[in-house]
Order: C-alpha cells, then sequence, then structure tokens
C-alpha cells in the first residue's frame, strides 16, 4: 500500500474528494479486494481514534473511575462492620448508659444543635414527568413515614427514568442524608446547588444539614452563610447559625 | 438486530453514552454487587473485580459510541455476562489452570448471549488497537492525539507548528501506519469483523 493511497482514504472520509475522484474511488473499492481490506481497517482504526482520544471518553472514564471509587471503598467500609461482633456487649451497655447520661447532662446544659433538632422535612408532593405513577404514591408514603430505606430504593428507581427531575433528586438526597450515605447526597446536592432549579438554595441548605450530621461545623457555618435573605430556609439557618456561634 | 424490539434498558446504555452520573451509580447499585460477589467466589479480591467492571463499561461505552450498540435484553444479563466472561478470560491468563465458560443456562439463540458476544470481539478488537497504537513513534502519537482533542486541523498545524497541508498528510500516513502494523499482527486475524 503506497502512502497516497492512505492520503486518499483521508480526503474520502472526510468528504474532500470530488465527484469524479469519488466515483473513482468507490469503483476501485468494488475491484480491488486489498485496497478494500486496507481501507476497512483504516475506517475503523479512525473511528476508534476519534472516540476514544475525545475530550468525551475522557470525561466518562474519569467519572467512571470516580464512581467507581466512591462505591468500592463505601463497601469496604460494609464489609469492615462484622469484624466488630467480638466486642463485649455487656461493656458496651455499660459504656452507652453513660454516655447516654453524660449525654442528657450536656444536652440539657449546653443544647448543642443537631441534626435531628433540624430534620423535619416538608412532606414530599412529587411530580413525574416519565415513569411509574405507583412507584411514586409508593415513594411518596415512605418519605412521609419516614421509612428512608424504602423511600431511597423507589427514588432511585424513579431518577433511572426521569434523571433530570430536580426534585426527584433532591427527595432521594435528603433520604440519603437520613441513611448516612453522605458522598452520594453530597454529590447530587452540589449539583442541584449549582443548577438553575428553585430547589437550589434547598439544596444549599440541606447541603448543611448534611454537614452537620457529620460534624463539620465550620463547613455547616460557611454553608448557612451562602443562604440569601430570599431563601426559604434562611429563617431556620439563622437560627442555626447562632446556636452554633 | 434491527428487526427486534429495544429493550427498556437501553436507558442505561444511553445514560453511559451521556455520561450520566445518575445512571452511572445506578448501573452500580443494582447490577454491580452480584458481580463482585461472583469474582470473589471465584479466586478474585473486589480490587479485581474494580478493574474487570470499570473495563466492561468502558467497552460498553465504546461499542455504543461507534457502533450504536442497541440493547434487545436486560441490561444485567448482558453486564453479567461480559464481566464473568472478561474475569475467566483473565484467570485463563495468569494461570495455567484450565478454566472452563459454562454458559448452562444460557441458549445459543439468547439476545444476551449474541450480544455479549458481539461486544466481546469488539472489546477485544478495541485492545487490540490501543496495543498497535501504544507502538507507534512518539511523533505520531502527539499528531493524533492533538487531531482527535483539538477536532480541527487548523488549530492542530498551529499548535505543532507545521502547516495545514502538512498536518492533515501527516495524520493520514500516522493512520496508514497503524493500518500496517494492526493488519500485521496474528490476533488481527481472528477477530477481524468487517
Amino acid at each position: 500500500m503506497e502512502e497516497k493511497d492512505f492520503v486518499l482514504f483521508d480526503n474520502y472520509l472526510q468528504g474532500d474528494l470530488a465527484e469524479d475522484e469519488e466515483l473513482a474511488f468507490k469503483n476501485r473499492l468494488e475491484s480491488d479486494g486489498d485496497f478494500k481490506k486496507q481501507f476497512m481497517t483504516y475506517k475503523a482504526l479512525s473511528g476508534y481514534l476519534e472516540h476514544t482520544l475525545s475530550p468525551e471518553a475522557s470525561a466518562f472514564t474519569q467519572n467512571l473511575e470516580q464512581i467507581s471509587q466512591a462505591h468500592f471503598s463505601a463497601s469496604e467500609e460494609r464489609v469492615d462492620k462484622p469484624d466488630r461482633k467480638g466486642f463485649n456487649y455487656a461493656r458496651l451497655a455499660i459504656a452507652a448508659s453513660v454516655a447516654f447520661l453524660i449525654g442528657i447532662f450536656l444536652f440539657n446544659q449546653i443544647k448543642t444543635p443537631s441534626y435531628t433538632d433540624f430534620n423535619t422535612h416538608e412532606p414530599i408532593e412529587l411530580t413525574l414527568r416519565a415513569g411509574n405513577v405507583k412507584d411514586l404514591v409508593e415513594a411518596t408514603k415512605a418519605f412521609n413515614n419516614k421509612d428512608y430505606a424504602k423511600a431511597n430504593a423507589i427514588l432511585e428507581g424513579l431518577l433511572v427514568d426521569d434523571p433530570e427531575n430536580v426534585q426527584l433528586q433532591l427527595y432521594f438526597a435528603i433520604t440519603n442524608i437520613e441513611l448516612d450515605q453522605f458522598d452520594s447526597a453530597d454529590a447530587m446536592l452540589n449539583t442541584i446547588s449549582q443548577g438553575k432549579s428553585v430547589y437550589k438554595y434547598r439544596a444549599i441548605w440541606y447541603k448543611a444539614l448534611s454537614a452537620l450530621k457529620q460534624g463539620e461545623t465550620e463547613e455547616v457555618k460557611a454553608l448557612l452563610k451562602q443562604l440569601p435573605e430570599e431563601a426559604d430556609d434562611y429563617e431556620q439557618a439563622h437560627r442555626l447559625l447562632n446556636k452554633l456561634d | 438486530m434491527s428487526d427486534k424490539e429495544i429493550h427498556e434498558d437501553q436507558k442505561y446504555i444511553n445514560g453511559l453514552l451521556q455520561n450520566n452520573s445518575f445512571i452511572i451509580q445506578a448501573i452500580y447499585d443494582k447490577f454491580v454487587p452480584k458481580v463482585i460477589n461472583y469474582i470473589k467466589q471465584n479466586s478474585g479480591s473486589a480490587p479485581q473485580a474494580k478493574d474487570i467492571i470499570q473495563e466492561v463499561l468502558i467497552t460498553i461505552y465504546n461499542q455504543a459510541q461507534q457502533k450504536g450498540l442497541q440493547l434487545t435484553c436486560p441490561f444485567e444479563a448482558y453486564f453479567f455476562l461480559l464481566c464473568k466472561r472478561k474475569w475467566l478470560n483473565e484467570l485463563k491468563k495468569n494461570s495455567n489452570k484450565e478454566v472452563t465458560i459454562n454458559e448452562e443456562v444460557l441458549s445459543k439463540d439468547d439476545d444476551a448471549f449474541t450480544l455479549a458476544s458481539e461486544t466481546t470481539v469488539f472489546g477485544e478488537q478495541q485492545e487490540l488497537f490501543n496495543t498497535m497504537f501504544q507502538k507507534l513513534g512518539d511523533a505520531c502519537k502527539e499528531l493524533l492525539k492533538a487531531t482527535f482533542k483539538i477536532k480541527s486541523m487548523e488549530e492542530v498545524a498551529k499548535s505543532l507548528n507545521i502547516t495545514y497541508a502538512y498536518a492533515r498528510k501527516k495524520k493520514s500516513l500516522c493512520i496508514g501506519k497503524l493500518t500496517k502494523l494492526v493488519q500485521e499482527s496474528p490476533k488481527f486475524k481472528q477477530i477481524n469483523t468487517y
């Protein structure tokens, strides 16, 4: 195969051949088996390079790596838990009672705000653009009955059919905070808070609650300060901020 | 495949194509645990499962992009079969032990089986292309990377400080060189599908 044939392949694929040249090219493909074989490989390689070297493909690979990393580190943590079975339960019970008493004492003394002081979520009223209405009703019931594990599973299914639905995203994130799945919750709340939906500020409020539940007081303060006065949650944010200061 | 109905799970393929984090997350939540269990029960570890799963998802993404992959079976069956085969092939490669790939539950005309076979061959072809690409000289690699990243040959020429005509010619010669490398490889004959 000669160099000029490769240049010809490229010109053909780029649509740069004149009409008569293109006709001659197609005729040669028909009549010259070797030429055709080379061209088919050349074409497959061009397609391969175009896709695998594109910025979209590297964005996909990066995103996949992140999600995969998060998934595998989370499942490792879950696997680690049964190892603690050997703990002496009697000791644990004593420690727990002591901690409980100290807790009550401290609570009465200082009243440090905690996540549970603020996790009174507005009842869910979902709307769907796609997907199953029965699931929607089930998700609503489960969420309003505080069965967050069930709501989480159903919302996840609904989001597969309607991934752009910000309302579903928000409630899914809330269930993740309730279930201590903070990575997933925080990632989704970040996306919502950077978007333009009506849930933008609520997402910041929930980011703060997520940080509160994780004990990241400084992060909570920084987030609460981002809420403008017109935000629905401004008042309770202010209240929480005062308690933290 | 064109006369068959597209399965509703095509949404997972489309989600991968759109790099939709939520769909990718859903794939990990719903379908990945079964694969991890399988690999762990068959002499593998969690990090090995992680790599196999990522490679399979990248192959599916590439096939969807380059060949318009259309799913005519549930995603779970297709995905599991792909991961399972990849893992068994990995075991075969790394040990001299004979590994039998037992696909007792699937008959030859099963859609999942057919689709997974197509994807496996596609994946092997991509692997061959990648190996040969790595064998190219640095100048060719740089030029091709720039060409497909920047997407405008005028800008590529400018960034490499060469003329537009020379950049075009060089690009086709580099892909030509790659064409030769691929065709000369013994593996090429086994997996050539076009």
